[in-house]
């Protein structure tokens, strides 16, 4: 019903150092709010492929990561905001199909899959935002 | 023996083992393909063992290399067993949609080095095309 | 978090202004209840008890005040409540005490049903003392705005019965997926699982994390998949079991299916799902067969 945003942080995609840090960093925030192995795997794996995404496709850009509580539930939310070309087809692109480039294909659609809320906006010219939710199980 | 990069490749007999213990980001990566491809080469070695139990996340990228450099060593002779991955780990590769279809695995090191010891082992023949 | 009552809800800022708007309560409702403070002590005793005097009456509400003592308890947390209509203030801490008075009723077990009505008793009992105490048109403002009020809780107590109710039916839900994946060592490194039920996709994903962390834990080599006692195989299930295999076969097992009834064979092959990349045998005997060959055992025949 009502989301508070517990912490946000944002980092610098400019090198493959970044992504890593990226990584590291939402995993250990999905560790901290008490995830299970699985949906830490699942959040670290689809925000490794974003950054990737913003670092190769977008030329670099930034992290956002944020701390989430929605009704004492807790979720971490990662947007990645690149300044590259943009996608000119994002259905293509999310379906998995996409071969302009490297990877580019399955990280979107895999990231998709591996979250509970993903958010997509690009267009040529206008670089790509992708913001991404994961919630912790409950039960 | 140590090639460029951080990942050590042990010789055991005639099968070459490495232990991924580091997150593997792209140049660490690639120069673990450089690695084993040398040693292969240099050792002539028909098995290779990559342990991947230290590995926490592994995505798309990573996957792709860690199965690619298996069938180069195919290529060069070396059948190659990828062992130890975590249940998350695969877990999340599948919900991808990244089987890695082709990729020999194995539960642990002993069983990876039984897979290439016996290749006419019940995981060797008899399985469905 | 509160020590006395945990509250399942929280309602931030902005949830509570939308709210606010949404029952229409403005500033000038909230003075006129502030202004109304004089009014609620003067009659706060009245109330009270004919209040009480209503919910002792009816054996449905009654049964919830074991004794004499409880009830004067209630009674003083009630004018509390009472008195709080008329604070003139609705922030964060006023959701959050309302918010607690829903929990502690829901916690001790009173249906919605009592816990609204008693709503409704004090809105009839404010009106008949407004109307006894202002000409009818000054009565009617007031009493709107204390509606305005008293149904803003009532919002706010619904929220938090639907809260721990949807918190207990995931309780149940996750039991019972614990139940539903049993997952039996049958012989060394050799697992069976049997399903039984339908197979939706979150049952489907708990089924393979359970099964992968079991086989990671135990090593096995094998996992031997019985669908006998699963109803329907549809090309969802059949996508889920080789979403399983395909698992299991990266963290290095092989898998077995067993339990396919020629209906479902049927069902298959019609669906068009290639499930040649997994190991199938009709009958579980065969399968525990095929999975101590691939362990290196085997069953023979012994003398009689």
């Amino acid at each position: 019903m009502s989301r508070e945003v517990l912490s946000s942080v944002v980092m610098p995609i400019a090198g493959e150092d970044d992504v890593v840090l990226v990584r590291r960093r939402v995993r250990d925030l999905a560790q901290a709010q008490g995830f299970d192995a699985f949906a830490t795997a699942a959040v670290t794996t689809a925000a490794s492929e974003l950054a990737r995404n913003a670092l190769v496709h977008g030329k670099g850009g930034r992290a956002t990561v944020r701390e989430l509580n929605e009704d004492g539930r807790a979720g971490l939310s990662i947007q990645f905001q690149d300044q590259g070309p943009g996608i000119a087809d994002l259905e293509r692109a999310l379906a998995g199909g996409y071969s302009t480039a490297r990877s580019l294909g399955l990280g979107l659609s895999g990231a998709r899959r591996l979250v509970d809320e993903f958010d997509i906006d690009s267009a040529p010219g206008r670089g790509t935002m992708a913001s991404i939710t994961k919630w912790k199980r409950l039960y | 023996m140590k090639g460029q990069g951080s990942i050590p490749i042990l010789r055991v007999g005639s099968t070459l083992l490495a232990t991924v213990h580091v997150e593997l980001y792209d140049t660490v990566a690639e120069a673990f393909q450089q690695d084993v491809l040398l040693a292969i080469e240099r050792t002539g070695a028909v098995g290779l063992i990559v342990d991947i139990s230290g590995l926490e996340t592994v995505d798309s990228y990573v996957a792709r290399v860690l199965a690619d450099t298996g069938r180069m060593a195919r290529l060069m002779g070396a059948d190659t067993v990828l062992c130890g991955m975590r249940p998350e780990v695969a877990a999340t590769l599948i919900r991808m949609g990244y089987a890695m279809e082709g990729v020999k695995t194995a539960l642990n090191v002993d069983d990876g080095l039984a897979r290439l010891g016996a290749s006419t082992g019940p995981l060797g023949k008899g399985r469905p095309a | 978090m509160n020590r006395e009552t945990r509250t399942p809800l929280k309602l931030d800022d902005a949830e509570l202004r939308s709210r606010r708007a949404y029952f229409e309560i403005n500033d000038e409702d909230l003075e006129r209840l502030a202004s109304l403070r004089a009014f609620g002590q003067t009659h706060l005793d009245d109330i009270i008890e004919s209040f009480y005097r209503f919910i002792l009456e009816h054996h449905e509400s009654r049964v919830f005040f074991a004794d004499d003592t409880s009830v004067q308890r209630v009674k003083r947390l009630q004018k509390e409540y009472f008195l709080g209509l008329f604070s003139g203030v609705l922030d964060v801490r006023y959701v959050e005490n309302r918010l607690r008075v829903g929990a502690t009723h829901e916690r001790i077990g009173m249906p919605l049903r009592i816990y609204l009505g008693a709503y409704a008793l004090y809105l009839r009992l404010l009106l008949v003392k407004l109307g006894e105490e202002y000409e009818p048109s000054l009565a009617g403002m007031h009493f709107r705005s204390v509606q305005k009020l008293v149904y803003f809780d009532m919002s706010l107590a619904v929220d938090t019965y639907i809260a721990s109710y949807v918190e207990t039916l995931g309780r149940h839900q996750a039991a019972i997926r614990e139940l539903s994946t049993p997952c039996i060592r049958v012989y060394d490194r050799v697992l069976l699982l049997p399903l039984v039920g339908t197979i939706d996709t979150q049952r489907a994903q708990q089924i393979m994390e359970t099964v992968l962390v079991r086989v990671a834990d135990e090593q096995a080599r094998v996992v031997i998949v019985d669908i006998a006692g699963v109803p329907v195989v549809d090309t969802k299930v059949a996508d889920h079991l080789l979403k399983t295999t395909a698992a299991l076969r990266l963290i290095g097992a092989e898998s077995i299916l067993t339990g396919i009834s020629p209906h479902v064979a049927r069902t298959i092959v019609q669906l068009g799902v290639d499930i040649s990349a997994m190991y199938t045998k009709s009958r579980l005997a065969d399968g525990i067969e095929l999975a101590l060959s691939i362990v290196g055992k085997r069953i023979t025949q012994v003398a009689p």
